[in-house]
C-alpha cells in the first residue's frame, strides 16, 4: 500500500469513527429527550453514592449499597420526593482518597448531584470533602468516623459518630471495664487509622494507663509482622488494632503466629463477618467496639432478605436513615444545595434503625452517640 | 533478646521470599535485557491458579502447587509469544519492551479482577499451620517451606547454569544476544524457555506469598518491587548477587525498625535502593 493510499485510508477510519460516536450519543439523548425536560415535576432527583465497592472494605459497602437500594424503593414505593421518583448513581470509591476524589468529581461536575451520600472510609470522604463544599454540594457520610471530619465544612455531613467519641469509649472500657494498664497499639496509616491511634492514645493515658508501643502500617501492607513483633517485645497487656478488614486478616493471623498471647481490641471496622470467618481460630476472644444501633426487626429481615445474611453490617443502618433523612428534607426543601444544607441542621428524624434520634450538631456531626463492645465467638461477633 | 531472635527470622524469612522472585525476574532479565514489569502480575497468576484449583476444584495442595507454578510458566511463555518476541523481531528500542510489559501487566491484574473480583483471599485457614520456637522466635510451618524452595530453587538453578548446555547457552545469552545468534543459537527458542521456568519461579513465589500473607490482584506490583529491588542492588541480570541483596534487603527492612517506628518499613528500604542507585549503581556483584 503506498503512501497516499494509506492517508486515504486513514481519513476513512476517522470518518466513520467519529460517525459512529455521534450516533452512539445522539441516540440515546432522543430515546430519553421527554422525560429530561422540566416539563412537570415527574423526572427523577438523582444523587450519588461513593463506598468502596471493590478493594478494602468492600464488603461493608456492598452491604451499604443494599440498605440504600432498600431506602430509595421505600421513598419511591411512598410516592417518591414530592411525585419525583428517587435516583442514586452508585460509584467505586475503593477505600482510597485518589479513587473516591475522581468518583466525586465525576459525581460533582458531570451528574451534577446536589447530595453525596457517601464515603464509606473516613480517607474517601477527607478526599472530596474540600471539593463538594467550594461546589456548594451536600455530603452526607453514614459511616466515616476520621475526627477531622468535624471540620471538613458547613455543607460536609455525617450520622456516623466520630472517633473522638469511639476513641475514648474504647480507651475507657479497655482501662476501667476489661482492668488493663499497658496498652499496644497496631493502627493503619489513614484517615481512620490515625485518628483512632491519637484519641485512644490521649485518652487511655489520660485514665492512667501506659502507651507501649505505638506501630503503624500501610493500609495495603499484608506483612504486620515486624509491627507485631516489636509489640510483643513490648509487653502489653492488650493490644487496641485499628485497621480494615483485610489487613486485619493478616495482622490477627500473624498475631497468633508469633505468639502474642494478649487480648486484641479493635475497633468498627471489624465489623465484617469476613473477617472473623478468614481469621479462623486467630480472632477467637477478640473484642472490637461498635456504633450500637437500634436495628428493627423489620429493618434486619428487609436486609436479609436482600443478602441472605442476618448480619446488617455498620454502615447499613447509617446508610439507609440517610436516604430517609435527605428524602425527608428534599421533600420540604426541594433540590437546591444550600437549602438541603440549612434544612439538615434543623432536621430531628426519630424511629431510625442507626438511632433513635439523628440530629446534626453546628458541624454536622451527629448530636449523640452510643457504643456497645463486641466479643467473637465461635467466629461469630457477640453483644459482650 | 527474644526480639532479636524474631527479627533475625523475620529477615531471613523476608530474605527467602525476595530471593524466590528476585531469581525469576533476574533470570528473564539476563537473557532480555529489559525490566519485565509483568513478572510481579505473572506471579500472582500462580496464586490465584492455585486458590481456584484447591477451593473451586478441589485438588489437593501438592498437585495444586506444581499446577499453580507451571500455569504462570505458561502465563509467561504467552507474554513472550505475543508481545516480546514480535517486538523483538522488530528491533525495537528496550523501553518499547518495558512500556509493552507495563500493558500485559495491567491487562493481566484486570483479567484477574474480573474473574476473581478484587477482595484479599488468604490461601490458608489459620489455625492449620504449626507454629514453631526457635530460639525464641516463632517460625511457622509455612516459613520452613519457603526457607526450604528458596534453598532448593536457587541450587538447582545455579547448578544447572553452570552445568548443563541450556545453561550454558542463556550465559551466553545474557553476555551478548547478537554474538550468540552468530554462534547458532536459537535465541528466540532459548528465550521462550527462560520465560517458562522464569515465569515458573514466579508463580512458586507467588504461591508462597499467598501462603505467607494472601493474595488479591493488585499483589503483582509488590511483588515486582520485591523482585526488582533486590536484583537492582546485587546487579541486575547476577543471580548471585540477588540473593545476597535480596537477604541483604530483608535483613536492613526488618532490622531498621528496630531503631525507628515502623511505619518507616518501605521507606528504609527504599532508602537503601536509592543509596545504591547514586553510589554502586552497577550493583554488589555487577560489572562496571
Amino acid at each position: 500500500m503506498n503512501s497516499s493510499a494509506r492517508i486515504v485510508l486513514g481519513l476513512v477510519i476517522i470518518v466513520a469513527v467519529v460517525a459512529g460516536v455521534f450516533a452512539f450519543l445522539q441516540a440515546p439523548q432522543t430515546a430519553h429527550g421527554p422525560t429530561e425536560s422540566p416539563a412537570g415535576n415527574v423526572s427523577p432527583i438523582t444523587i450519588g453514592f461513593i463506598a468502596p465497592l471493590t478493594g478494602d472494605g468492600a464488603a461493608l459497602g456492598q452491604n451499604e449499597k443494599v440498605a440504600v437500594e432498600l431506602a430509595v424503593s421505600e421513598v419511591n414505593m411512598a410516592g417518591g420526593i414530592g411525585g419525583r421518583p428517587l435516583n442514586v448513581i452508585y460509584e467505586d470509591g475503593q477505600c482510597t482518597g485518589k479513587v473516591a476524589s475522581n468518583a466525586a468529581n465525576k459525581l460533582i461536575n458531570v451528574d451534577n448531584v446536589p447530595v453525596i451520600l457517601g464515603g464509606l472510609c473516613s480517607g474517601e470522604t477527607m478526599s472530596f470533602a474540600a471539593a463538594a463544599e467550594q461546589a456548594k454540594r451536600v455530603v452526607l457520610s453514614p459511616c466515616s468516623s476520621a475526627p477531622a471530619i468535624t471540620d471538613a465544612g458547613d455543607y460536609i455531613f455525617r450520622d456516623y459518630p466520630s472517633d473522638l467519641f469511639q476513641g475514648a469509649f474504647g480507651a475507657k472500657y479497655v482501662y476501667e471495664q476489661l482492668g488493663k494498664r499497658k496498652a499496644a497499639i497496631v493502627y493503619v496509616k489513614s484517615d481512620y487509622g490515625v485518628g483512632l491511634d491519637k484519641v485512644f492514645r490521649e485518652e487511655f493515658t489520660n485514665l492512667g494507663g501506659t502507651i507501649v508501643a505505638d506501630e503503624g502500617y500501610d493500609q495495603a501492607a499484608r506483612d504486620l509482622r515486624t509491627q507485631l513483633t516489636k509489640v510483643k517485645a513490648s509487653n502489653p497487656d492488650i493490644v487496641y488494632f485499628v485497621g480494615y478488614t483485610e489487613g486485619s486478616t493478616v495482622g490477627l493471623k500473624q498475631a497468633a503466629d508469633l505468639n502474642l498471647g494478649v487480648s486484641m481490641f479493635g475497633a468498627d471496622g471489624w465489623g465484617d463477618p469476613k473477617l472473623w470467618t478468614d481469621v479462623g481460630v486467630a480472632g477467637e476472644g477478640a473484642m472490637y467496639t461498635t456504633v450500637s444501633a437500634p436495628l428493627s426487626d423489620d429493618f434486619k429481615a428487609k436486609m436479609k432478605e436482600k443478602t441472605g445474611s442476618e448480619e446488617v453490617l455498620t454502615c447499613s443502618p447509617g446508610a439507609y436513615d440517610g436516604i430517609k433523612i435527605l428524602a425527608q428534607v428534599m421533600s420540604k426543601v426541594g433540590t437546591d444545595p444550600t437549602a438541603i444544607k440549612d434544612e439538615l441542621y434543623k432536621v430531628e428524624y426519630i424511629g431510625g434503625v442507626s438511632a433513635a434520634r439523628v440530629a446534626f450538631d453546628e458541624n454536622g456531626d451527629p448530636a449523640e452517640a452510643s457504643f456497645a463492645v463486641k466479643v467473637v465467638k465461635d467466629g461469630k461477633a457477640v453483644i459482650r | 533478646m527474644e526480639i532479636f531472635a524474631q527479627l533475625v527470622a523475620n529477615s531471613v524469612i523476608a530474605g527467602a521470599t525476595y530471593t524466590i522472585l528476585t531469581l525469576g525476574f533476574n533470570l528473564i532479565y539476563g537473557a532480555t535485557r529489559f525490566t519485565n514489569m509483568a513478572y510481579g502480575v505473572v506471579a500472582a497468576t500462580g496464586g490465584y491458579a492455585f486458590f481456584f484449583l484447591t477451593r473451586t476444584v478441589g485438588l489437593p495442595m501438592i498437585p495444586s502447587i506444581i499446577a499453580g507454578a507451571l500455569f504462570s510458566g505458561v502465563v509467561g511463555v504467552l507474554t513472550d509469544r505475543l508481545i516480546f518476541s514480535p517486538l523483538r523481531k522488530k528491533n525495537v528500542r528496550p523501553s518499547v519492551h518495558v512500556i509493552a510489559s507495563l500493558g500485559a501487566f495491567v491487562a493481566i491484574q484486570a483479567l484477574l479482577s474480573i474473574f476473581f473480583g478484587a477482595e484479599f483471599w488468604t490461601l490458608l485457614p489459620s489455625g492449620t499451620v504449626r507454629v514453631f520456637d526457635v530460639a525464641g522466635a516463632s517460625v511457622t510451618e509455612v516459613q520452613w517451606w519457603i526457607m526450604g524452595i528458596a534453598a532448593a530453587v536457587s541450587g538447582l538453578l545455579f547448578v544447572v547454569l553452570r552445568f548443563t548446555l541450556f545453561g550454558k547457552v542463556v550465559r551466553a545469552l545474557s553476555d551478548d544476544e547478537e554474538v550468540g545468534k552468530m554462534l547458532g543459537i536459537n535465541t528466540d527458542r532459548t528465550i521462550g524457555i527462560v520465560f517458562f521456568i522464569g515465569s515458573m519461579i514466579a508463580g512458586l513465589g507467588g504461591i508462597l506469598v499467598g501462603f505467607d500473607t494472601g493474595i488479591q490482584p493488585t499483589m503483582g506490583l509488590f511483588i515486582l518491587i520485591e523482585a526488582a529491588v533486590p536484583s537492582i542492588i546485587g546487579g541486575i541480570g547476577n543471580l548471585a548477587g540477588g540473593v545476597i541483596a535480596a537477604f541483604l534487603f530483608g535483613f536492613v527492612e526488618n532490622f531498621g525498625i528496630w531503631f525507628i517506628a515502623s511505619q518507616w518499613k518501605a521507606a528504609i528500604a527504599f532508602g537503601l535502593l536509592t543509596l545504591f542507585l547514586i553510589f554502586k549503581p552497577e550493583g554488589i556483584m555487577g560489572k562496571k
